[in-house]
């Protein structure tokens, strides 16, 4: 049988998912590489990048910035809720289309919760510069764990009404089991995934620390995945507890030591939000958004993502201060009943 | 003792929000309000209160502040269980969720939300007016949650005849069986908190019915401020203004720095 005409794979049909699995190289190797050597291997111009973590926590942050750094065209992006790491991608589109951008978002939420909209997405929504693909973060999160099973789609109990479905590639159909209504929504197989992790070790086994948000899902579904993680650890440390292991090892392929790399979002027992930073970075991409003048994001990109080589040399325009507070900071949120 | 003149409208949402919740159920939790809401059901009349949200965390005691995030590190301290958004979601469908506990931009009568983009849909979809941040979880929620309970700002422009888009299903068009008929299984909009009173959702029509009003408005005023028809129950009761003891909590101990309950 021949997939259905009207069916458009926006990543990697179920098939194409299938034989990049088969021909990938699945050794037990070390992967550490530096984050410019992963962005410029595994991500390609027009590939339906699969971006990893929760609004601003644990995203993927250092390996938007050197996304940005690179250069990418026609990007498809897909997550349930995002915040910075969709932010730094599409700031990059605003100020100059032709050094990178954004062709379709496939997305259950872009904003920030406390710390308010975001005016990037506005910006490219509302004058129409992104294909948009609404979806609910379940339907996201299941699109993404159809993918890691190999499915092409998960049966699922939204969304059935209202004008989600109509937004995007859901079928409604009459269960064959209890004739009721059911919603299929089809695989989201990403061709590479971007995910920041608390702690892997070389070969790409990673602990996840607070919410898995749906980083397995992603990295197992994704043709290839790049990991960021704060600690780089002894393989020793982690074959002492194998089932804490989140993503297993053949479904990654790089490896990048990033301490900090969610940041300023933040990341279970590390650091919690910087939210000064992410208020001033949302400061410099409003005017843009209200009337088009590019001026302070423009400045904001040439100080913080185009003048440094690498994220360490972002991280180190904080004062150290300003990291310690974000540190100590989470560490009150991690202590628990008293 | 109360002190009428002293408090926000946030802050009586808080309040009202806080008395529908039950003690020792299970209430799948949205972000902003619906933290505050539960955090002070728990401190007060439901201290065996368990929130569940949406990134993963199953029965936090949320001992160690309000979360500004429902993937919050703060929700994960002292959790009972934590997985990530398959799993939380994987639950509500199941059945575990006895509350949903969500927030919108615009709500019609019978309780369908928008939070995804004001404009034309589908014609103005891909180049919206106004563009809003998307479901999140909140039509997972509204589809699966047992019983849900809304919060929406109350003027004219958001109590509206018809939404510019449906992201989380309400009672639909309000006729008999319909969410069930669409394959849904919860029940549904339960409680709508607005900044000027509490609805509920008549049992035939499923169209929201003011139950109580709070503080200075009355059935005609919240009318006035309404673009559709409101049902009125015969039995309107006033809701009272927070005690200074619930004001006390919110201000000093639940969100001292005015995260979501704005000063």
């Amino acid at each position: 049988m021949e997939t259905p005409t009207h069916m458009q794979w926006t990543g990697l049909s179920p098939d194409e998912a299938r034989k990049a699995l088969v021909d990938k190289d699945k050794s037990m190797r070390d992967k550490t590489m530096t984050l410019k050597e992963a962005v410029a291997r595994f991500i390609k111009d027009g590939d339906n990048v699969g971006v990893g973590g929760f609004v601003n926590i644990r995203q993927p942050i250092a390996i938007t910035h050197e996304m940005v750094r690179h250069g990418f065209k026609n990007l498809t992006l897909s997550f349930q809720s995002a915040g910075l790491a969709a932010d730094y991608l599409a700031g990059a589109m605003m100020l100059d289309e032709s050094r990178f951008s954004i062709k379709r978002i496939e997305l259950a939420y872009w904003a920030h919760e406390s710390f308010g909209l975001s005016p990037m997405f506005r910006y490219l929504a509302e004058r129409g510069k992104i294909e948009l693909e609404d979806w609910s973060n379940y339907n996201m999160s299941a699109r993404f764990k159809a993918g890691a099973m190999g499915l092409p789609f998960l049966p699922t109990r939204s969304p059935l009404a209202g004008d989600v479905p109509s937004s995007n590639r859901t079928k409604i159909i009459d269960c064959p089991f209890t004739g009721r209504k059911i919603a299929l929504v089809p695989a989201s197989n990403p061709n590479v995934a971007i995910i920041h992790v608390s702690a892997a070790d070389k070969y790409g086994n990673c602990i996840i620390r607070g919410t898995d948000a749906t980083c397995p899902e992603i990295a197992m579904a994704a043709a290839h995945t790049i990991v960021t993680c704060e600690q780089l650890v002894d393989h020793e440390v982690i074959a002492n507890h194998p089932k804490d292991v989140g993503i297993p090892f053949p479904a990654v392929d790089a490896v990048i030591h990033v301490p900090f790399g969610a940041y300023p979002g933040a990341c279970r027992g590390h650091y919690y939000f910087n939210g000064d930073h992410i208020r001033w970075f949302h400061g410099a991409a409003a005017p843009m958004h209200r009337s088009g003048d590019s001026n302070a994001l423009k400045a904001y990109y040439d100080q913080y993502i185009y003048g440094v080589e690498t994220f360490g040399d972002f991280i180190q325009k904080f004062p150290a201060d300003k990291l310690m507070a974000d540190q100590a900071a989470e560490a009150q949120n991690c202590e628990g009943p008293a | 003792m109360t002190d009428q003149a002293n408090y926000t409208a946030q802050e009586i949402i808080v309040v009202a929000g806080s008395k529908i919740l039950e003690n020792r159920k299970i209430v799948f939790v949205g972000t902003g309000l619906p933290m505050v809401a539960t955090l002070m059901a728990k401190l007060t009349h439901a201290p065996e209160i368990i929130p569940v949200f949406e990134a993963g965390a199953v029965g936090p005691p949320l001992s160690v502040g309000l979360p500004i995030s429902v993937g919050d590190s703060k929700t994960f301290t002292g959790a009972s269980y934590v997985k990530g958004l398959n799993a939380a979601f994987e639950m509500t469908q199941r059945g575990y969720a006895d509350f949903g506990f969500i927030g919108g931009a615009e709500v019609d009568m019978f309780g369908n939300l928008n939070s995804t983009m004001m404009g034309d849909y589908p014609a103005g979809y891909q180049k919206p007016a106004v563009r809003l941040p998307g479901s999140g979880g909140a039509s997972d929620m509204a589809a699966s949650c047992e019983r849900t309970i809304l919060i929406v700002p109350h003027d004219k422009r958001k109590f509206k005849e018809k939404l510019s888009y449906v992201t989380s299903p309400g009672h639909l068009d309000g006729s008999p069986n319909a969410r069930y008929t669409a394959g849904m299984q919860g029940k549904g909009p339960y409680r709508l908190i607005s900044t000027r009173g509490i609805f509920d959702f008549e049992e035939k029509t499923k169209r929201m019915r003011l139950i109580s009003v709070f503080p200075g408005e009355t059935a005609a005023s919240i009318q006035a401020a309404t673009g559709f028809e409101l049902l009125v129950a015969s039995d309107v009761s006033p809701f009272p203004p927070p005690t200074s003891e619930e004001l006390r909590l919110i201000r000093e101990e639940i969100d001292p720095t005015g995260v979501f309950v704005k000063k």
